[in-house]
């Protein structure tokens, strides 16, 4: 068990570097833009779609990693006035429920991806495909982070032990 | 039946503790499939719903905010603040304020005005003897002036979900003066208790020493002049001149100040990518969301009940009032601005209110929002950062409440409030 | 069944009130056993989005630019190439012809099935430096296009700097010499308030390009064939509708541009900028060889 939350925490730093390499190239390749239109009287055409593709990007990379991390917003007020055992149980249900959106969420992600596949986005002439996978990618990454999470709370629940959160809770 | 699943699986989600963009994600879903629509339509329209173009100024002023907090700029900024209006009577809440004022706006979120300047004058109001829940209190409090002065990336979510026929920069002027009366009325309620509880005023530090602090400031300060010069100008777009003070603010800090190192700009980065997917990631589900809305026509709807009641203005206004308010205390900030802008902003255009006013006045209710529970993310951080129970602010946190509802009263039904300054621009 | 129509414009506009038409004559002639509605101002969506949802049978019709739909359908691209129509009147004759028949053809395997062609009217230069009577004119102009290769080449073909920016800045970009013009069509630059900061219009009539009343082929494949003659006929009126109220929009439009001060040129022979796309034409049929059947369908017209 130790060894597969490592193996997450890996994969979740991971997305986290992707997503921070997009940021960056967002703010450099912006920089650029402006320079371009403003000393160069050239605009690049393509700075501005390719920062909505990285946009996509950063957000659900990010998302995903918020879900590992617990950095969501969430009411945690009424759970946490139901008490030590009820807490324990809901919080394994989220979990399941996240799990199983996330699934979808991959599902018909890769269904769209699909289907975008003979859309190009305008101006980099690529499949709009390249911006649905994003949020393929996060779907499959939160049934992973969130379904995990829900084995571990459950063998612990069985074993009797409390799970050791993450993060901010 | 489909609007009932909606909104009921919505808030089962959300009592139950479901992170609130993924409750709406989720709810979304469900509609979606008792609809008999592909669930990939829920995806399409959370994935369009933040690929737009203004949105893109979002990273910019979150990362521009994190350098400034990481590079040093934010510890300038205070320290200029305490030059200033330190020697007031329980000085260092009006230099709180006054700092929030100058941060919040470079910055335009709230949460980060408080981790940045919370994580400094608190525990040093705490050293010089104030309460720590009045410390709390007060940098949670002024922290929502930020949201309305500019440059602020709620405006433009404001501006988007409006369907894009605002201004930017009519918003950016519209949002100083609301901005600058919160502070105001902060300031008043903070100096009663001040004065009641006997807090200490600081030694003025004399002319040369306010010179010295502002020439350290002014070049952080000029991140913001960039950043609405640039848009109220109209030299560069707005999501042009998020990327250009983001970039000024990295190479202030880099090379200038000399207070960023690698570690500094890594976290920055990481901070910014995380508050940045965070509030982009409820925008896209807010956008699925806000179309099962419009599908099931509930602006209409609702407008014709509430117009029903009334048509009077200003019994009209107060209701939208305590409805945003009552949604802020448990939603957040930017997916409530996507939702509630194509329901209300008909209704006060019916009723002759200027959607920039409206704009502000949102705003405005939704930042109240955030600092009241069960959902206030600057009531959380600040208590977080504060080390203080929640319940234990909350005793203590009224007369604030009072003073931004003051303000919220003069906003909605005095429009020269918002609409003075851009008058003048026409 | 309860159809859901996708429309970009507000409720007062000719698309909007063809549309309207449109819905109520199929309610009418099938007895009310299609009822629907028509969401206005884009609440739904853009218009890729609305195009991918009435592929998947989610959006049941609504009215399209064919500009945009390239992405989707590429032979649509053909109405995008500028000079590719000679006039509005040319328009309406080609789009019900032949050639609008193989445009839909094109659409129909896509999942479309285009039941009229609507008029947006002939897109001309605006910009607040000079009149622009030649290509020369356009040289070192910002002009501000649409995000579309074509409209880009176009611009650079004439030497100006093309530049894509969103819609909504453009009024204040012209105000301050970010850009120093745009394109559109007289209701659009009348509505928009740019008449306000661009003081001369062209008339180049560079773009014209039509607006689909489409239906998703899902929803229509499942109609009985009487319902689907209604479907047609309708289509085919409220075209006819359209066109009309296009045409007195557009000289309302027109007058209240004269009226508030602009500098108004004809451009009687159009053949320099005709003969200034050729590099926009060489290079689409290079990238896209099998469309030159199709080009030449449209640009051979008489
Ligand atoms: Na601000
Ligand atoms: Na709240």
């Amino acid at each position: 068990m130790l060894r597969i939350e490592r193996a997450l925490d890996i994969l979740s730093l991971l997305c986290m570097i992707a997503a921070s390499i997009c940021l960056v190239v967002l703010v450099a390749t912006f920089g650029w833009l402006v320079f371009g239109r403003y000393v160069l009287n050239a605009t690049p055409t393509w700075v501005e779609q390719l920062a909505l593709l990285l946009i996509c990007y950063i957000t659900y990379l990010g998302a995903a990693v918020g879900i590992h991390e617990n950095t969501h917003l969430g009411v945690t007020l009424f759970r946490d006035m139901m008490g030590q055992r009820i807490s324990v149980f809901l919080k394994l249900v989220i979990d399941i429920v996240l799990a199983g959106f996330g699934l979808l969420m991959m599902l018909a992600s890769i269904e769209l991806v699909m289907f975008g596949w003979d859309t190009l986005l305008p101006m980099l002439n690529i499949p709009e495909s390249f911006r649905s996978l994003s949020a393929a990618l996060c779907g499959g990454l939160v049934f992973v982070f969130a379904g995990l999470r829900a084995v571990f709370r459950f063998i612990c629940l069985i074993m009797g032990r409390p799970y050791i959160e993450k993060g901010i809770v | 039946m489909g609007l009932t699943l909606l909104l009921g699986i919505f808030a089962i989600c959300v009592v139950l503790g479901v992170p609130v963009a993924f409750a709406m994600g989720i709810a979304a879903l469900s509609a979606f499939w008792w609809e008999g629509f592909p669930l990939l339509i829920t995806f399409q329209r959370s994935v369009s719903g933040i690929s737009v173009f203004s949105l893109l100024a979002i990273p910019f002023f979150v990362f521009a905010g994190e350098l400034m907090l990481h590079g040093g700029i934010a510890m300038r900024l205070v320290k200029f603040a305490s030059a200033l209006v330190g020697h007031i009577r329980g000085g260092l809440a009006s230099v709180n304020i006054f700092s929030s004022m100058l941060f919040g706006g470079i910055s335009g979120s709230a949460v980060a005005d408080i981790s940045a300047l919370g994580s400094i004058l608190i525990p040093v109001m705490k050293e010089r003897g104030y309460h720590p829940d009045y410390a709390v209190n007060v940098t949670v409090t002024s922290s929502i002036a930020g949201i309305v002065i500019p440059p602020s990336h709620n405006m433009i979510i404001f501006a988007v979900a409006a369907g894009g026929g605002i201004s930017i920069s009519k918003l950016f002027l519209a949002g100083v003066l609301p901005g600058m009366l919160m502070c105001l009325c902060l300031a008043v309620a903070a100096y009663v208790i001040a004065v009641k509880r006997n807090y200490p005023a600081e030694a003025f530090p004399g002319w040369h020493a306010v010179w010295i602090a502002s020439l350290q400031a002014i070049p952080g300060l000029v991140t913001a002049v960039i950043i609405v010069g640039g848009v109220l100008s109209g030299v560069f777009t707005v999501t042009e001149s998020g990327a250009f003070g983001a970039i000024y603010a990295l190479l202030l800090t880099f090379f200038v100040y000399r207070s960023l190192d690698w570690i500094g700009f890594k976290t920055s980065v990481v901070s910014a990518v995380r508050t940045t997917a965070m509030v982009m990631v409820l925008i896209g589900f807010a956008s699925s969301f806000a179309y099962l809305l419009a599908l099931y026509q509930v602006p209409d709807k609702l407008s014709s009940f509430m117009l029903g009641i009334s048509e009077e203005k200003i019994f009209v206004l107060l209701m939208i009032n305590v409805m945003l308010l009552v949604l802020g205390m448990i939603m957040d900030m930017a997916a409530l601005i996507l939702i509630c802008t194509p329901i209300f902003l008909p209704i006060v255009k019916d009723l002759g209110m200027d959607p920039t006013q409206f704009g502000i006045m949102l705003l405005v209710n939704l930042g109240l929002g955030l600092c009241t529970p069960p959902v206030g993310t600057c009531l959380f951080v600040g208590c977080a950062v504060g080390r203080i129970r929640i319940e234990e602010t909350l005793k203590t946190i009224w007369p604030f409440y009072l003073a931004i509802l003051a303000a919220l009263i003069l906003i909605t039904y005095v429009p020269a409030v918002s609409l003075f300054l851009p008058s003048l621009l026409e | 069944k309860d159809w859901r129509g996708w429309n970009i414009h507000v409720e007062d506009y000719p698309v909007s009130h063809g549309m309207e038409a449109f819905m109520a004559e199929v309610e009418e002639k099938t007895g009310g056993e299609i009822k629907g509605k028509v969401f206005h101002a884009g609440v739904l969506g853009s218009q890729p989005d609305a195009i991918e949802q009435l592929r998947l049978g989610v959006m049941d019709f609504g009215v399209f630019s064919l500009g945009p739909m390239g992405q989707a359908v590429p032979e649509t691209n053909v109405v995008s190439l500028p000079f590719v129509f000679k006039s509005v009147p040319q328009m309406y004759e080609l789009m019900d012809g032949a050639p609008g028949a193989a445009l839909g053809e094109a659409l129909e395997a896509k999942g479309i099935v285009a039941l009229g062609y609507y008029d947006a009217g002939a897109r001309s230069f605006y910009n607040s430096i000079k009149p622009i009577n030649t290509p020369a004119d356009v040289e070192g102009m910002k002009v501000r296009v649409m995000n579309n290769d074509l409209f880009v080449g176009m611009i650079e073909s004439m030497g100006g700097n093309a530049t894509p920016m969103a819609f909504a800045e453009v009024y204040q970009s012209i105000k301050t010499g970010v850009v120093d013009g745009a394109e559109n069509n007289p209701p659009s630059y009348e509505s928009t308030s740019h008449f306000e900061v661009a003081k001369y219009y062209s008339m180049t009539q560079h773009l014209i390009i039509p607006e689909c009343l489409c239906m998703s082929k899902k929803t229509f494949d499942a109609l009985t064939p009487e319902q689907q003659e209604i479907v047609k006929t309708a289509g085919k009126n409220s075209t006819d509708l359209q066109r009309k109220l296009w045409g007195e929009r557009e000289a309302a439009s027109m007058k209240i541009i004269m009226d508030g001060g602009v500098e108004v040129n004809e451009i009687a022979d159009k053949t320099a900028f005709q003969d200034a796309m050729k590099p926009v034409y060489d290079k689409y049929l290079e990238a896209n060889p099998e469309m030159t059947e199709l080009v030449n369908l449209f640009r051979n017209a008489e």
